[in-house]
């Protein structure tokens, strides 16, 4: 019996596999689900420490469906990150193309970069805090300052790394400063600032989710604290869920970014955008049709 | 030296009367990283419509050399002109291709070869026509719109070829083209090469480490010594063109491959 791994490619190790990829997913689900709820009921672990998977989606029903309290505090945390991850993604690429094309900037920025980088930015928390109040301004903050330093040094790597003979060629065509950035080096350095971009609105949310902690009257982050504090863990695993949803969300948000963006590293985007290119240009002399 | 000009009287005749296009004198190179002596006395004319091969070991300064031409490094000693300017930088008819493809990833094989244009200015739909005109030239028919991860190394080269042609320079700087190459590739890259300079009617400077190929494209062929680099002699090829891959079979071809190696086995 032929099968395939339900992403309709066909792998050598899948060959000789009964289940399709699905549905072996969703049996380990099954059973992590089980043992949990097993641990519960049998006592293995006290429920008040570990509440039962039920228990959550109980308690997440209640929040989110029911009184639907869960969302005002989710759509703070998320904007607290987006515009943290925007303020440090500016600031970061910004820095990082002002210092690939400045030596004497790049020369006067990179210990300051260096003391950014080696101190945890999570100690700056309470500063910021102490800064801006309570609000969600603080939160942002600490989201840009966090998320500042890979988007930076990603964005550096990627402008720096230009090829030698791809700068002649340009030279050699007599191109300025400004077309060698806009065609060269920035569309060169794409790939690796996506990268940075896929780690950065990771750390935004960690950075949003730890000025919570330090103060905040709404957020997810606050959520969680509160209900462990009252020792409401159904609550606050139903608020972790959802904070991993949110994640998943900006990680599924970067990633299709990436996908488009940096579409040369896509063969299947590579071809449709190669076809469409084709018919647009159908009306050109010398060129022929798709087959 | 002087047999080499006997057999090649006639050719030599035909080209002197062409005017000199690229004219060098007493150049030299030193890097200051190192005073290094890359290029010493250098000397020679280029004609018009000319194939040169520059031939020599790694080190010898054929790339140099090349850069030089191209505007991209300035000369410590001696003179450099192009058509009776002295070269000061990169001009327009002047164009340079690498051993390396060089292609832009994220633009489409027809996006590539606009880039001489895109960096003019506005790309119009003759600028297209022509560069689809160019892409059937280098043999590239339908590949228009892929882009360069879909091409091999030879078809990569290929459109890089069509993009130095779409500069609209009538002096060609190639540096190793097809030295990354497989062999079968560059043999029939090489022969696309002289058909398309006969229509284009450029003149080409081709650096190489590979006497055969040297040989085979050129009129006439630089050879290079290294440590420092100098032009240690310039042979006459002197065989009739259109010439053919059956042409590495003719005594007289192996003749100057042999005086070439000679040459090159003297001084290294």
């Amino acid at each position: 019996m032929s099968t395939t791994d339900g992403f309709g490619a066909t792998t050598g190790a899948s060959a000789s596999v009964k289940f399709p990829a699905w549905a072996q997913h969703t049996l380990v689900f099954v059973i992590f689900i089980t043992i949990w709820e097993m641990a519960v009921q049998f006592n293995w672990v006290s429920a008040l420490i570990l509440p039962s998977p039920f228990a959550v989606v109980a308690a997440w029903w209640d929040l989110a469906i029911v009184r639907g309290i869960i969302w005002p505090h989710f759509f703070t945390t998320l904007t607290e990150v987006l515009v943290g991850f925007a303020i440090g993604a500016t600031f970061g690429v910004g820095i990082a193309i002002l210092s690939a094309i400045n030596m004497t900037f790049r020369r006067l920025v990179s210990p300051y970069m260096v003391a950014l980088q080696v101190t945890p930015r999570i100690a700056i928390a309470p500063i910021i805090v102490a800064w801006l109040g309570f609000g969600m301004e603080p939160k942002m903050a600490i989201a840009a300052i966090i998320c500042f330093f890979p988007m930076f040094i990603n964005a550096l790597t990627g402008l720096m790394q230009v090829d030698h003979e791809n700068l002649e060629m340009f030279e050699s065509m007599r191109a300025s400063k400004w077309q060698i950035f806009r065609h060269l080096q920035l569309p060169g350095a794409m790939p690796v600032i996506m990268a940075g971009f896929k780690t950065g609105i990771s750390l935004a949310l960690i950075g949003a989710i730890v000025g919570e902690f330090v103060s905040a009257s709404e957020g997810i982050g606050v959520l969680i604290q509160r209900f462990s504090f009252q020792l409401l863990l159904p609550q606050a695993f139903a608020s972790l869920i959802m904070l991993t949803a949110m994640g998943l969300f900006l990680y599924g948000v970067a990633t299709f970014a990436d996908r488009h963006i940096v579409f040369w590293r896509h063969s299947d985007l590579v071809n449709k955008i190669s076809r469409r290119m084709r018919a647009k240009n159908a009306g050109l002399a010398g060129i022929k049709p798709a087959e | 030296m002087h047999a080499v000009q006997d057999i090649t009287t006639s050719q030599q005749n035909a080209t002197s009367t062409a005017e000199t296009i690229i004219s060098a004198e007493d150049l030299g190179m030193i890097f200051s990283a190192g005073s290094v002596v890359a290029l010493e006395e250098v000397g020679f004319n280029i004609s018009k419509g000319d194939f040169i091969s520059l031939i020599g070991p790694s080190g010898c300064g054929k790339s140099t050399l090349l850069r030089l031409v191209a505007g991209l490094l300035k000369p410590t000693g001696g003179s450099l002109s192009v058509k009776g300017d002295p070269v000061t930088g990169p001009r327009p008819d002047i164009g340079m291709m690498f051993q390396k493809p060089t292609l832009l990833p994220w633009k489409s094989v027809m996006e590539n070869v606009l880039l001489p244009k895109t960096l003019a200015g506005q790309v119009t739909k003759q600028h297209k026509e022509k560069a689809v005109e160019l892409l059937h030239l280098v043999g590239l028919e339908g590949f228009e719109f892929s882009f360069p991860g879909q091409l091999s190394g030879g078809m990569q080269q290929r459109v890089a070829l069509a993009r130095l042609l779409n500069t609209g320079a009538e002096i060609l700087l190639l540096d190793e083209p097809f030295g990354a190459l497989d062999e079968f590739t560059r043999e029939r890259l090489n022969v696309e090469l002289l058909r398309i300079q006969r229509e284009v009617k450029a003149t080409i400077l081709f650096v190489t480490h590979n006497i055969q190929e040297a040989v085979f494209l050129a009129d006439k062929v630089f050879v290079m010594t290294p440590r420092p680099g100098r032009l240690a002699q310039i042979v006459e090829v002197g065989l009739p063109r259109p010439r053919d891959i059956e042409m590495t079979k003719d005594p007289d071809f192996n003749q100057r491959v042999f005086e070439i190696r000679d040459i090159l086995g003297g001084t290294i």
